[in-house]
């Protein structure tokens, strides 16, 4: 069996789970529900001069995507040892495994929450977006990273105490400058520029990522 | 294509195993090897019988020392045949609650590379006694015995020539006793198993015994 199938094997796992408990598709869908809400009723279509909405809209939108799902994909690991199902995890499958799979599933979760909050941003703060597909490149290369980060840092946070507490503190200097990235990038798309340099830098940030959480799993998730 | 599980004799060494949390060492200089048979591990509560356990399955770390296992005139185990080599099954175990039993076994071969068509899944989880209507429940709707016996059919899923099994009488009626004693005999035939009890019913003349004192004021 190929590694993708054993891979997706844990993603399938992941999903059936979620679809059965929708444990992590509840806490993300209700905060991207109500933070979308409180910043259409704070800001509203009117709120922000016309100069100020490209920039400041793609970072509220990246601020609510972050914590959102900031909410969900750390849950990948953590819920794993709260269970006690993470011993028979580690009995039989290579953590790299885990690791994409778990990462495949945090992927599709997060374009799932983009798919439903981007419409819903668009509507209620009358976003103007000049280039749709450029968006939705973005969200893509965006997503892996955010997912990519995010699960290796669930892995390694798993089994400390005050795990929640550890996550945001060492996701937060590793995830800025994705953010920071796919913000400036999403402005540009907003204008209707295509952010080309944004992406090859996101592109680069997820090699980069895959590659230090494929070498580091092992580390990360059995040790 | 994925290598089968070795079906040569295989033994597994524990060699000078030493492991201490805080203060005096559980266990210390601890060396034993089986290729066949039981090895039956005994001592008090707190006597480190499941962290011994746990060390020889490849879960926990020892302080100092190594485990090793070897196949008799086969090529050396790559490190994932290792992991399936050793069946391991305790009262930590967990499996997922929302899955069935069947799910569950599943998800395990396959994510392990090996997967098994669901007739060959339904006859391991009947070997432990559980009921073809129980296979396909959520096991988060199992009674406490019923989860015991899954465990064992995890255990046994790889069908590994070293199978080690933590206290696994705990929680089973009469019938539940007589299936891991019938477990335990079918794999002391093909390889190694290795017991941890509190109840000396449980070994059934094992060909070792290893009796663990534990650290000074860490009993019970």
């Amino acid at each position: 069996m190929s590694a993708l199938s054993r891979a997706w094997a844990v993603c399938a796992k992941d999903a059936t789970q979620e679809l059965r408990k929708k444990v992590a598709i509840i806490a993300v869908f209700f905060f991207a529900a109500t933070a979308l809400a409180l910043v259409s009723f704070g800001v509203g279509p009117f709120g922000l001069r016309a100069e100020d909405r490209p920039p400041l809209l793609a970072a509220l939108l990246w601020i609510i995507l972050f914590f959102a799902a900031a909410t969900g994909l750390p849950r990948a690991f953590v819920a794993e040892e709260e269970t006690g199902t993470g011993l028979a995890l580690r009995k039989t499958i290579p953590a790299v495994y885990v690791l994409a799979g778990k990462t495949l599933f945090n992927f599709i979760l997060f374009l799932a929450m983009a798919a439903v909050t981007i419409p819903g941003f668009v509507i209620l703060l009358e976003w103007k977006v000049g280039s749709f597909p450029a968006v939705a490149a973005i969200m893509v290369v965006g997503g892996f990273g955010l997912a990519v980060v995010s699960t290796f840092l669930s892995a390694l946070v798993a089994r400390a105490g005050q795990r929640n507490v550890l996550f945001v503190l060492i996701s937060f200097p590793l995830l800025v400058p994705l953010l920071q990235t796919a913000i400036r990038a999403t402005t540009q798309a907003t204008t209707g520029e295509f952010p080309s340099e944004g992406l090859r830098v996101l592109i680069a940030y997820d090699g980069a990522a895959a590659c230090a959480a494929y070498m580091l799993a092992a580390v990360a998730w059995e040790d | 294509m994925v290598s089968s599980l070795p079906t040569v004799p295989t033994t597994i060494a524990a060699e000078s195993l030493s492991k201490a949390f805080s203060g005096a060492p559980l266990f210390r200089d601890l060396s034993f090897s089986a290729s066949s048979g039981l090895v039956a591990i005994a001592g008090r509560n707190g006597s480190g019988k499941t962290t011994l356990l746990k060390i020889l399955a490849g879960l926990t770390r020892p302080t100092s020392g190594r485990v090793r296992l070897e196949t008799d005139g086969a090529p050396p185990l790559s490190v994932s045949e290792q992991r399936l080599a050793i069946g391991w099954a305790g009262p930590d175990l967990a499996l997922y609650g929302e899955l069935t039993a069947l799910e569950n076994l599943a998800f395990f071969r396959r994510a392990a590379g090996r997967p098994e068509s669901e007739p060959v899944l339904v006859r391991r989880l009947a070997d432990v006694g559980l009921a073809e209507e129980a296979m396909r429940r959520p096991v988060e709707e199992y009674s406490t015995g019923m989860k015991q016996r899954l465990r064992i059919a995890f255990a046994t899923l790889f069908d590994p020539p070293v199978l080690i099994l933590d206290e696994p009488m705990v929680a089973l009626d009469v019938d539940g006793r007589e299936t891991v004693h019938r477990v335990v005999e079918k794999a002391r035939k093909r390889g190694t198993v290795v017991l941890a009890s509190n109840d000396e019913r449980d070994f059934a003349e094992p060909e070792q015994r290893i009796e663990l004192a534990g650290a000074p004021g860490r009993e019970a």
